[in-house]
């Protein structure tokens, strides 16, 4: 067999961290994960100031990203918002990523005058779109789509990211039509993942999921003017297998992912774990911006307790799963909420979102 | 276990002149996308594309 080489240890130096100016979210999404979203704790521009230090040199030897995320990063204000943006340097790629609810004109020009690139959360037409609920319940539908015609009055281009709960045929074409005449240049497609205070099950029929992914090709096929992440990493994985350099095409080493939370708390890998408490590791943190450089808690990932473990966890997959070369191993905090642990191999989410559709993709290239 | 870690690479190959087309419309969507007006502002760069999507949007090991 061809060895798959890639994601072995942890990259010192990230692509990009992701930062929580505030804890709160105006909305209360019924799959979100986050465990305080209805309390404001905002992020101290001292936070900021020492992530940019590290940043800053990062950006001038590579490309490097700041994604401002939740809670909901405009829940901060565009005053505080700005002082958090403001010590990084122009190197800095920054981005956004809203539930597009508070966007208007004036969050507009915001983003204009810095450059920052904005994603926004939605889970397609108004039916599709019932999670995504205000603290009162209320559907929250028409604010997004107010909020993204801002972003169209004002020629912003934006990227999208979609919760699919219920991936079967019939769903997919009518998300791609619709993310069409959205206009959105990028699509990410998650299929709804049991994680953090989410509990809800994950699990649905395999033969539904793959003709799921397969329609969305189909659909894509016909007008393919959006990056949809998942269908343009399957072709990529496909494409190098019949070229054969797959093998080289994971990334060397993990990205540390750094999360810093909105009290200066970084964890790493996989920002569903900042908030949460496990009785053996404890806040899941390895360590605060607040006390020791970024640069500094990235060194040794190790010495955070629950990170050696993971790292056994993707060299399981390594070992023993098929499609370790298109997926490169299995989510941390996958692995955690579902399996109560960071060694375990295949997930529920791994099913949804790797395998069933590099299956779709190849089941669509063989129907009749 | 090495034969089985095979299979869906040898599923992948078994359908390569299926596969072909799409993989060619995607090359020429990929470029399309490239030469709308405005590119160099948008989400997709366009000198290259799959490398310049917005990093949050990179598929492996990436925060959703």
């Amino acid at each position: 067999m061809a060895t798959v080489n890639g994601m072995r240890g942890v990259s010192r130096v990230p692509a990009y961290v992701v930062m929580q100016p505030t804890t709160l979210c105006n909305l209360d999404c019924v799959y979100c994960y986050l465990p305080l979203r209805a309390q404001d704790r905002r992020m101290p521009v001292e936070v900021a100031r020492a992530v940019a230090a590290d940043a800053n040199v990062w950006a001038a030897r590579d490309r490097f990203s700041v994604v401002w995320h939740g809670g909901e990063p405009l829940a901060a204000g565009r005053e505080h918002l700005g002082a958090l943006m403001a010590p990084f340097g122009p190197a800095v790629e920054q981005h956004v990523q809203t539930n597009a609810t508070l966007l208007d004109d004036a969050w507009c020009e915001f983003f204009a005058a810095r450059g920052v690139r904005v994603s926004v959360s939605v889970d397609g037409p108004e039916d599709l779109n019932g999670q995504r609920v205000s603290r009162a319940g209320r559907p929250a539908y028409a604010r997004i789509v107010q909020g993204i015609a801002a972003l169209r009055r004002h020629g912003q281009s934006f990227a999208a990211l979609c919760v699919v709960g219920d991936p079967r045929p019939g769903v997919a074409s009518r998300l791609y039509e619709y993310f069409l005449e959205l206009g959105c240049d990028t699509l990410g497609v998650n299929i709804e993942e049991r994680e953090g205070v989410n509990e809800r099950a994950n699990a649905h029929d395999p033969a539904a999921v793959r003709a799921f992914w397969s329609e969305l090709v189909a659909a894509w096929r016909a007008d393919p003017r959006i990056h949809v992440r998942e269908l343009e990493w399957s072709l990529r994985y496909v494409g190098a297998v019949l070229d054969g350099t797959s093998g080289d095409l994971l990334p060397r080493e993990l990205d540390p992912i750094p999360t810093v939370g909105h009290d200066g708390a970084v964890v790493l890998l996989s920002p569903e774990l900042a908030g949460f408490h496990d009785p053996v590791h404890g806040d899941f943190s390895s360590g605060n911006v607040l006390q020791a450089p970024l640069s500094e808690l990235l060194v040794a990932p190790r010495r955070t307790s629950w990170v050696p473990e993971f790292l056994a966890g993707v060299e399981a997959c390594r070992e023993t799963c098929p499609y370790f070369g298109f997926c490169g191993g299995g989510h941390a905090a996958n692995r955690y909420f579902e399996h109560g642990r960071f060694d375990g191999t295949e997930t529920e989410h791994c099913r949804n979102s790797k395998i069933h559709l590099l299956e779709g993709v190849l089941d669509h290239v063989r129907r009749p | 276990m090495s034969d089985a870690l095979d299979r869906v690479v040898d599923r992948i190959r078994d359908v390569r002149g299926e596969l072909a087309p799409l993989l060619e419309e995607a090359r020429l969507a990929r470029l399309a996308r490239s030469e709308v007006p405005g590119a160099d502002s948008s989400a997709v760069c366009a000198w290259n594309h799959f490398e310049n999507i917005p990093t949050f949007f990179n598929w492996n090991n990436r925060p959703r």
